[in-house]
């Protein structure tokens, strides 16, 4: 070929990406993984992130309200297990395996606990959960995403959720920084130690802005499901405006997991915008289309988003959405929302039963 | 505003310069007047102050690389740079006032979206603002440099035709998109002039079956050349109206939409000489859409969206063996609901954008030619058709190229 048509080629290429999520589905299946001295650690589904390991300790970052991992040690241990970003009440336990658990004291923040684990050398499985998680009664959760440059101001909205009764955790729709910086995602974590109960949040096209891989570091997969009081919660990565083609696969299993359950699906970039002419959706509608025949085809029951900072109330496929992008990020003006939030009264048996927006101005 | 003011009264009198200018033949004549490009480039762009810049002298300057130089790199940020190393100082700036408005309004919409947080109220009129900038300000650029390289201007002039009664079109596209399976696509399309109106029905289709797109489009020609057998201007506003319907069998949704659009071409030549034989096309309109959705034993209720349509691109007519008609154009279309829709960028802003794409359409002879296309967006296409066109060809005349003349 010759050089100027090479150059051209390369420079119209370079216009665009077709996946540009791909490397972060791919650091989705990382998550959970570290081997470190004498200890290894597995969290079953990537539904932790471990954010330190050596000889004597273990700190993992919570994505979901219960979770179980394989601790392997080489030699006999004791191993402090402390674990961020989990239910106030969650307890640790020896799923199987020869090992032995003891809770530390309090660390005064309700969403961060420790527990000694005595552990003979070889493998155990231990489960992190609160005794009612596989309870079908109705509970209650939240929907707060988009705080971006807000964070000096998020700490009353936090106020405002630790007044709501009965609120198990919160989801995030993604962008809870502006650029995704370190400093930034250590910021937005220290905010969080206000919180009475745990953040579990997939990323937005905000976190995408310096460095990418940094999210996954911090808080874990952008892909994600899990269950609770027998309903089903997916958390979607569209933060580039698009699912990568293997998280599609990944959506199938856990669609047809939940197909007979009560299901709740998030992710940051709304499909289809409700106001089309802005384009605050997904990059291809076909995409989008695509995907919401999915859900639909899989019975989801709730469609949550972020990404547009506002409230909206719409359905999808028939499917009912809610755009809640109140966190505090440049709102969308004469809209007279401002920043807020949402809250879900959900029941294993009747679906979602209640739902409120919670205006924190 | 004053910078719009100002570009609004340049296109005013570059307009009316055009009118004032000498008319063509009349349609189906067989006795042209070899009228000169030139006379008609200088009537435009310079009636109201003599003396006219010129194509001719401006080719003199050619032989240096300093103009060219000029327009591509202190022409990144000062339009008119190029053309004001050819001596052409009106071209110049007429260039760069079209920066300076395309700016402006990119600057204008761009900071309504960002500080009225994309406003439901406000988003359309901005977004389509920031495209109309977004075209003046990147085809400037694209202008100056053509200008600067460009010197057979006359050639482009003899190049204009006016649209084919009818034109055929088949091909293939290969598209390369991780999101589905299709990947081999065939291309048809038919279209007829009637008066100023142009009819065309056209399809895609995926060889494997599993999806395909009908579209069928009148566009009625509001201003413009449509039977003139020899125009001297590429101008015209088009308002378009279409229907779509595409259908994706495996992923079970198919989506229709109506649209309607205005879609526009300007001819370069009208700001200045040397641009004889580039042309700045802009689009914009609106669609109601409905994604209707096919689950086996589940009733699923449509969806409808509001699209925002737009394009802008820059075009040259080509010369050399290229029979009339023969033109490429570099673009950008804000559509997302099409085989290739937004791009999707490793940072911050994915999906917003449209996607960007090369049209070129090449005749070997009066009535066969070649189209290429190639389009980078959520996916990345690429391919080429045969094209079969008749009538309203351009007659054969003694005076082709016309003669270049001095002011």
């Amino acid at each position: 070929m010759k050089p100027r048509i090479a150059l051209g080629t390369a420079l119209f290429l370079a216009l665009s990406c077709l996946r540009p999520s791909e490397e972060r589905a791919s650091a989705d299946l990382e998550v959970g993984q570290a081997q470190q001295g004498v200890l290894s650690v597995n969290v079953d589904d990537g539904l932790a992130a471990v954010r330190a390991l050596d000889d004597n300790q273990l700190v993992l970052w919570g994505s979901a309200p219960s979770l179980s991992f394989e601790l392997t040690a080489s030699v006999d241990r004791q191993v402090r297990v402390d674990v961020q970003n989990c239910l106030p009440d969650a307890e640790l336990q020896v799923l199987s395996g020869n090992a032995d658990v003891t809770p530390l004291e309090d660390s005064g923040t309700p969403t961060r606990k420790s527990w000694r684990v005595a552990l003979t050398a070889g493998t155990v499985q231990l489960g992190l959960a609160a005794p009612d998680t596989d309870d079908t009664e109705p509970f209650r959760f939240a929907l707060l995403s988009d705080v971006q440059e807000a964070i000096d101001r998020v700490s009353d909205i936090y106020d405002r959720l630790n007044d709501v009764h009965d609120l198990r955790f919160v989801l995030g729709a993604g962008d809870l920084t502006s650029r995704g910086t370190r400093e930034q995602l250590e910021r937005f974590q220290t905010e969080l130690l206000r919180l009475k109960i745990p953040y579990f949040a997939t990323l937005g096209n905000h976190e995408l802005g310096t460095h990418p891989d940094l999210f996954h570091e911090y808080f874990g997969r952008g892909n994600f499901h899990f269950r609770f009081h027998g309903v089903a919660f997916t958390l979607l990565d569209d933060a580039s405006a698009s699912i990568d083609a293997t998280v599609y696969d990944w959506l199938d299993d856990w669609l047809a997991a939940s197909r007979r359950d009560v299901h709740i699906v998030a992710m940051h970039i709304p499909p289809v915008d409700p106001i089309g002419v802005r384009n605050g959706s997904m990059a291809s509608r076909n995409e989008a289309d695509k995907l919401l025949a999915r859900l639909a085809e899989g019975r989801v029951d709730m469609t949550l988003y972020g990404h547009v900072h506002s409230y909206y109330s719409f359905d999808n496929a028939g499917i009912p959405a809610f755009i809640s992008g109140g966190g505090g990020a440049i709102p969308e003006r004469f809209d007279r929302i401002g920043r807020h939030f949402m809250v879900f009264d959900v029941d294993a048996q009747n679906g979602v039963t209640a739902r409120s927006v919670i205006k924190v101005d | 505003m004053r910078a719009l003011v100002l570009a609004s009264a340049v296109l005013f009198k570059t307009a009316l310069g055009a009118a004032a200018a000498p008319q063509p033949a009349a349609a189906g004549s067989t006795t042209v007047a070899p009228a000169s490009a030139e006379s008609v480039a200088a009537a435009s762009a310079d009636a109201a102050d003599p003396p006219a810049e010129s194509a001719t002298t401006a080719t003199r300057a050619h032989s240096g690389v300093l103009p060219v130089a000029a327009a591509v790199v202190p022409g990144l940020l000062v339009r008119g740079s190029g053309h004001f190393a050819l001596r052409q100082p009106r071209t110049a700036r007429n260039l760069l006032l079209m920066e300076g408005v395309g700016l402006g309004l990119f600057l204008g919409g761009g900071l309504t979206i960002v500080f009225t947080g994309a406003s439901r109220y406000f988003v359309a009129p901005a977004a389509t603002a920031t495209m109309l900038g977004f075209g003046l300000f990147s085809t400037s650029y694209l202008a100056d440099i053509y200008g600067t390289v460009s010197n057979d201007g006359a050639a482009a002039l003899s190049r204009y035709r006016p649209p084919a009664r009818w034109e055929t079109e088949l091909g293939y596209r290969r598209i390369e998109d991780p999101e589905f399976a299709y990947r081999d696509l065939l291309v048809e399309r038919v279209s007829r002039q009637i008066g100023p109106l142009r009819l065309s029905p056209s399809g895609i289709f995926s060889t494997r079956g599993d999806t395909a797109r009908y579209r069928i489009e009148g566009q009625y020609r509001l201003a413009g050349n449509v039977d003139d057998p020899r125009p001297r201007d590429v101008s015209f506003l088009d308002l378009t109206l279409g229907f779509v319907h595409q259908r994706h069998r495996p992923e079970h949704f198919s989506r229709s939409s109506t649209e309607l659009a205005l879609n526009g071409r300007y001819d370069f030549a009208r700001l200045g000489p040397t641009l004889r034989g580039a042309f700045f096309e802009l689009g914009a309109g609106y669609a109601l859409a409905r994604t209707d959705y096919d689950l086996a034993g589940i009733k699923v209720p449509a969806d409808l969206e509001h699209v925002l349509l737009g394009r802008v691109g820059f075009g040259v007519t080509l010369r050399g063996a290229s029979a009339p008609g023969s033109e490429a154009i570099v673009y950008y279309d804000h559509r997302h609901d099409d085989y290739v829709a937004g791009l999707k960028l490793r940072g911050i802003g994915s999906g917003v954008l449209g996607h960007f794409g090369v049209e070129a359409r090449w005749f070997f002879t009066e009535s066969v030619g070649l189209a290429l296309d190639a389009q980078a967006g959520s996916a990345y296409l690429g391919g080429a058709s045969l094209l079969f066109r008749s009538g309203a060809s351009r007659p054969r005349v003694a005076s082709m190229p016309p003669t270049e003349t001095q002011p």
